[in-house]
């Protein structure tokens, strides 16, 4: 049991190193603040491009299907900034008049799909999907409780996701129908998005105290070799060469990186354009708040599937 | 590929037809299904079957006999709730009841018994 008595919540039968959001000293709060920047931002950033889909996937179901994922990483990146509002940021501040230098997203998920690329979105899917599993199976551990409360709900949608980029790069890495042209269209979009994939892992300058006070007691150097070892393999079992072994030495790893790694705010030219595209309607309305259509998520679903 | 779909929505219901996917085979259809036919609307279970699967038998095919063509309306329960037949079973049953009721009261004037 916990010794603390300060709070009823969902996760009071856990003991946590970290209080709730009011009670962290200043680096502790800096270093959740840049966890949750760059698990929200990674969300939200891909929810747009995956949107780009809507109803111009190949077909009818598959349309639908990557509609629904980046709907689901719409709802991810709403559960972290609500948890970056608790610090007192806003809305606006947090998405709509935020500068695009002031992201933190990796820069996998802001890379444009060339025309009609769904090779493309599928293998963007897959490398981002594993990142994505053992980001939250490590922060399934972490010391901060609003965390901890919410990674459950996020890995329940996890799991499609991952079987849906699975699936689909089986098949157009077997090739139905055209099989070159399949095959050769994973290649490049292995080529073109692996090291836009290694920024996922870039850390920032908090990244000392983030592991050592527990807000992702793992860190991000280990979740990358996991990471390596769980999908180099499968790509090579279908056939696809990649730029290094699993095994290969970090430091070679590194060697791959792109100029602009995303997580300190530098961004390749296509977030500028992005971030514009997304921040227009705001922008055009003159608005100064964003609407908010639905409940605080805190209240959403009481009595739910806590535990 | 065509595969239909069909949703459970507890488990005490039986499975309904709700549409159907197109999927290049049967575990790109589960895949897909789950996103047409139960995002929105709950379900217990879904089936997914390959529309060439189902046999069809249809009313309009020659030799088909969906009931037949005579009268059997013999067969329907509800045509016996009229006429003398229903009368007899109705005063039968009244006075099963009117014994019943008088063999109670006898036994409880009996005291002990």
């Amino acid at each position: 049991m916990a010794t603390e008595d300060t709070d009823t919540g969902p996760w009071s039968d856990r003991g946590f190193a970290l209080g709730g959001p009011d009670e962290l000293s200043e680096r502790e709060q800096a270093a959740v603040e840049a966890c949750l920047r760059a698990l929200a931002d990674d969300e939200f950033v891909l929810a747009e491009r995956y949107t780009e889909w809507q109803v111009r996937g190949p077909t009818l179901e598959g349309d639908l299907a990557v509609a629904n994922i980046a709907q689901d990483e719409l709802g991810h990146a709403r559960l972290w900034y609500d948890l970056l509002e608790d610090f007192g940021h806003t809305e606006p501040e947090l998405i709509w008049e935020r500068p695009p230098e002031d992201f933190r997203h990796a820069t996998l998920v802001e890379r444009p799909f060339a025309r009609g690329d769904w090779a493309d979105a599928v293998v963007r899917g897959f490398l981002y999907d594993e990142f994505e599993r053992l980001r939250l199976d490590a922060l399934a551990d972490t010391e901060y409780p609003r965390i901890a409360d919410r990674v459950g709900k996020v890995q329940g949608e996890e799991h499609y996701h991952r079987e849906h980029a699975r699936n689909w790069l089986e098949r157009l890495a077997e090739g139905r129908g055209d099989p070159d042209n399949g095959h050769r269209r994973v290649q490049e979009a292995i080529d073109r998005l692996f090291p836009h994939a290694l920024t996922l892992f870039v850390p920032t300058a908090y990244e000392p105290d983030i592991v050592e006070f527990g807000v992702r007691p793992a860190p991000l150097s280990e979740l990358r070799q996991a990471w390596l070892d769980e999908v180099v393999p499968v790509l090579e079992d279908f056939g696809f060469r990649l730029p290094v072994a699993a095994d290969a030495h970090p430091e070679a790893v590194d060697t791959l990186l792109p100029t602009a790694r995303g997580r300190d705010g530098e961004h390749t030219d296509a977030w500028a354009d992005l971030h514009d595209e997304f921040t227009f309607t705001y922008r055009q309305l003159d608005r100064s708040e964003a609407p908010r259509l639905m409940v605080d998520p805190d209240d959403a679903d009481e009595g739910g599937d806590h535990p | 590929m065509i595969f239909e779909v069909f949703r459970q929505e507890t488990e005490s219901d039986y499975h309904e037809h709700v549409g159907n996917v197109h999927a290049p085979d049967e575990e790109m259809a589960r895949l897909f299904a789950q996103v047409m036919h139960a995002r929105r609307k709950p379900a217990n279970s879904l089936w997914v079957v390959p529309k060439e699967e189902i046999s069809e038998v249809d009313a309009d095919d020659p030799g088909v006999a969906m009931g037949g063509t005579t009268q059997k309306a013999y067969r329907w329960a509800t045509n016996y709730s009229t006429g003398r037949m229903a009368e007899e079973i109705e005063a039968s049953e009244a006075e099963q009841v009117e014994a019943e009721a008088r063999r109670r009261s006898t036994r409880s004037e009996g005291g002990d018994d």
